[in-house]
């Protein structure tokens, strides 16, 4: 038994040394790295500038850990620019096989190689990766996945809207990547989303009717009109907040129905999205769900009633009936204005 | 006899010293290894694509306040502030005694608003709400005192997003941090119920205008030890059961949840002194008593700042309350122990939170005397004594720079050559003293629970993140309060 205890004893006291080993050496190879990053970045910024102005020389002497440090500061730029800057820089990573080397490293073994690589490729510009991209939609894992569909919204690439949106339906890619990227490739989605607002999904349906909202203009309102009457309530609650967003007049008739929803949030999405459409017609209905509905729905419909004729709420609230939400509605018009 | 039976008992303590060790090192890989992939991944988590995206969930930021004159303004200027593409920052006051809403009023030019809220949660009466002209996302609800909970509750129902964020009036938030602590929501909105986000200790750190312009480690030694804890707390505990999926603890001071469930499971609890919890545990009980898919997750990313007790008193306080906590959330739910109807959380949380955590100081407490009778009375030598001492001093070393080698491995942020030697030597010396006395605190608040006594409300003396800034606007820089309102439960 002693002996065991020295033993664990002696096991303990060197992971203990090991530890402190490694810490300080880590901090030394770190301090190291990060000067030696730095310095090399101000020495570089001056080249990456110029590549951006297309007024760089040649490059073919660069050193290979200053090529380094040059593709990640131009990497880290390209996110930003669009344009012919953005054009040089994605000439410059395909002219020093930066990009080939990604692509080779998109079937890499490691999950981790890969999904850096996915999300390299987008930094990159490299629209010569969206076969590639697309295909990795489809692999095993989900980081992977995802940088894949982020990459594929940075390069605005409109070959990826249907596997981006199938990805998403079928639970593939995160909603907010899959989504952003395509608002990035927009317009273009528009056709696949209205095709998804028929999905047996609620979820896809939601999803697909939420993007067109976000994508359209009030023309698309007549893919979204429908789903008004949906048998999902979270499917009802997006499309009156899609309509909201398309600024969809002539969604307004059914916007005042769907006050009537059975449920709550619906009827307050609806009152919301009745505010952003802007038809003052609306605003006795809005004012008596403030004055009667339950505190969600009358909440919304005294804000978007203020929102669409500050009078008359004014004049509402003060009655007697008004109900305290139409009161707190035109006490925030008087301190806000 | 009494030699065969204090033998007999120093064998238990052994084995409970061994199995309780081997959990911890067992956490430590787990940790270890998810943390390395986390870093990783950071590397492709489009936060800047969150930030700019319309599909970003709204979130209400719920701040309450009890004597909070000192700081309060700093920290809701640092949460307006926040990079978050769409939130709102609801600030209750519970009843403070001190100026509180005069700063608050001056500062971001306040108006009485007929606020209706729902009436979802009880809470006590509120005595009216507040807007700001300045800021429209920000409301300030002054209402008569009813603990934390209460005030949290007061919260949800004048919130108008479908997420929450509960965060302690004094901490102070990265300016990503609520982007971070969403990012498992973002991408699993269906799927995440609640996440919450590390809590890092501010003392020693340069604070102005309620951000942490460079960290560093607190002079006092009481508060640097409580570094080396929170990190084994936060980067081995909790990253290991969120892992696993069962994670417990969400810390008071920043978390984040959604609406719908905190209101389905009945709000905070009032009757508690660990409230963020108990929440935790009655929303992993309605979950999976409604056997629905879910995860509760912890992000080792954000960071949230806030100040720790520097006075041996207040110290003992804290942590009287957080064990306290601890065993009545355990009481209270202790159908779920053993329990196979709710899975690893019966049958792996819970045994392993009453019998390592909650009555780990009892056998801790017991362990020494045992020991030295064992010695006393010849069941047990001298050197195998010694041996035993020296190994788990350094068992203790071990996990403390392991915790501390995490750190340094997985976060964005070093610590200076001088704080790593520092703590490292904590990490050595807190095992002679530091850790017993923690025993007695935890011993005494199981003595408390065992005979319903009350816990004081006792007091905190806290010197204020924002000094300077404190100074400049006129305010005390050191000021009291209930020790309840500081600690929102165990970190």
């Amino acid at each position: 038994m002693l002996e065991l205890l020295t033993l664990a004893a002696l096991a303990f006291g060197l992971g203990g040394a090991f530890s402190v080993f490694a810490l300080t050496a880590r901090r030394l190879v770190v301090v190291r790295r990060e000067r030696r990053r730095v310095a090399a970045e101000a020495r570089l910024r001056p080249l990456a500038l110029a590549l951006l102005e297309g007024e760089a020389g040649s490059l073919h002497d660069l050193a290979r850990r200053d090529a380094r440090v040059l593709a990640g500061l131009i990497g880290r730029y390209r996110r930003r620019i669009r344009g012919e800057s953005a054009e040089r820089i994605t000439a410059f990573f395909e002219q020093r096989g930066l990009v080939d080397r990604e692509l080779r490293a998109l079937r890499s073994r490691r999950a981790l190689r890969r999904a850096t690589a996915a999300f390299a490729l987008g930094d990159m510009g490299a629209e010569t990766a969206t076969s590639a991209l697309v295909r990795a939609l489809q692999d095993p894992k989900r980081c992977v996945r995802a940088s894949a569909a982020r990459s594929l919204g940075s390069l605005e690439a409109v070959a990826a809207v249907d596997p981006i949106v199938h990805a998403f339906a079928e639970r593939r890619v995160p909603r907010l990547i899959a989504g952003q990227a395509l608002l990035a490739i927009a317009p273009r989605p528009l056709r696949s989303c209205a095709g998804l607002t028929s999905d047996p999904d609620p979820e896809a349906r939601a999803f697909a009717i939420e993007l067109l909202g976000l994508l359209g203009d009030p023309v698309d309102a007549s893919y979204v009109l429908p789903h008004l009457r949906d048998t999902s309530a979270e499917v009802r609650a997006k499309a009156a907040r899609a309509l909201g967003r398309l600024g969809a007049e002539e969604a307004a008739a059914e916007l005042a129905a769907a006050l009537d929803d059975r449920i709550v949030f619906v009827r307050a999405v609806a009152a919301r999205a009745l505010g952003l459409v802007g038809d003052t017609n609306a605003v006795p209905a809005l004012l008596e769900v403030a004055r009667r509905d339950d505190f969600a729905a009358a909440h919304a419909a005294a804000a978007a009633a203020a929102h669409l004729d500050p009078r008359q709420v004014t004049v509402a609230a003060a009655l007697e009936a008004a109900g305290p939400h139409l009161q707190e509605a035109a006490t925030l018009l008087a301190v806000r204005g | 006899l009494i030699s065969g039976a204090l033998q007999w008992l120093a064998v238990v303590a052994l084995a409970y010293f061994a199995a309780v060790n081997c959990v911890y090192l067992l956490f430590t890989a787990i940790a270890a290894r998810e943390l390395a992939r986390r870093r990783r991944e950071r590397l492709f988590a489009a936060e800047d694509e969150a930030f700019a995206s319309p599909l970003t969930p709204p979130i209400s930021i719920l701040v309450p306040a009890y004597n909070e004159e000192a700081g309060i303004v700093e920290s809701v200027r640092s949460l307006l502030s926040l990079r978050y593409p769409e939130h709102e920052v609801i600030v209750i006051n519970d009843g403070s005694t001190d100026g509180t809403i005069a700063r608050l009023t001056s500062e971001f030019d306040l108006v009485p608003v007929p606020k209706v809220l729902r009436a979802h949660l009880a809470s006590a009466p509120v005595r009216v709400a507040y807007s700001s002209r300045r800021h429209a996302q920000l409301w300030v609800i002054d209402k008569e005192n009813g603990g934390k909970a209460d005030a949290l509750n007061c919260g949800v129902n004048a919130a108008r997003y479908p997420y929450l964020c509960a965060v302690d009036a004094d901490a102070m938030l990265e300016e990503d941090a609520l982007l971070r602590v969403a990012k498992p929501i973002l991408d699993d909105p269906e799927l995440v119920a609640a996440s919450g986000g590390i809590v890092r200790i501010a003392n020693g750190c340069r604070v102005d205008h309620g951000r942490v312009l460079k960290p560093g480690l607190p002079r006092r030694r009481l508060a640097s030890v409580q570094v080396i804890e929170y990190m084994r707390a936060f980067l081995v505990g909790r990253i290991a059961w969120s892992r696993a999926g069962i994670l417990l603890i969400i810390s008071g001071a920043f978390g984040l949840f959604r609406r719908s469930l905190v209101e389905a499971v009945g709000g905070w609890s009032t009757k508690t002194v660990a409230e963020d919890v108990e929440i935790v545990v009655r929303l992993h009980r309605y979950l999976r008593e409604r056997g629905e898919e879910y995860r509760i997750e912890f992000v080792p990313d954000p960071v949230c700042w806030t100040e720790a007790p520097e006075e041996l008193r207040t110290l003992a306080w804290q942590r009287r309350r957080w064990h306290r906590g601890l065993g009545e959330t355990l009481w209270k739910h202790r159908t779920v122990l053993g329990n196979p109807r709710y899975g690893s959380l019966g049958l792996i949380a819970f045994p392993y939170f009453a019998l390592f955590e909650l009555f780990g100081p009892v056998i801790e407490a017991l362990g020494y005397p045992i020991v030295i009778a064992a010695f006393a009375t010849g069941a047990v030598s001298l050197p195998f004594l010694l041996a035993f001492f020296v190994m788990s001093v350094l068992l203790g070393v071990l996990l403390s720079l392991s915790a501390l080698a995490l750190e340094e491995f997985s976060t964005r942020r070093a610590w200076r050559a001088a704080d790593t030697a520092r703590l490292v030597l904590i990490a050595i010396l807190e095992n002679l003293g530091y850790r017993q006395i923690n025993a007695w605190w935890r011993l005494r608040a199981l003595a408390d629970l065992s005979f319903r006594r009350r816990q004081g409300w006792g007091e905190m003396r806290r010197r204020g993140l924002g000094l300077e800034a404190g100074r400049r606007a006129g305010a005390p820089a050191v000021s009291r309060r209930r020790l309840r309102r500081r600690f929102g439960g165990a970190a």
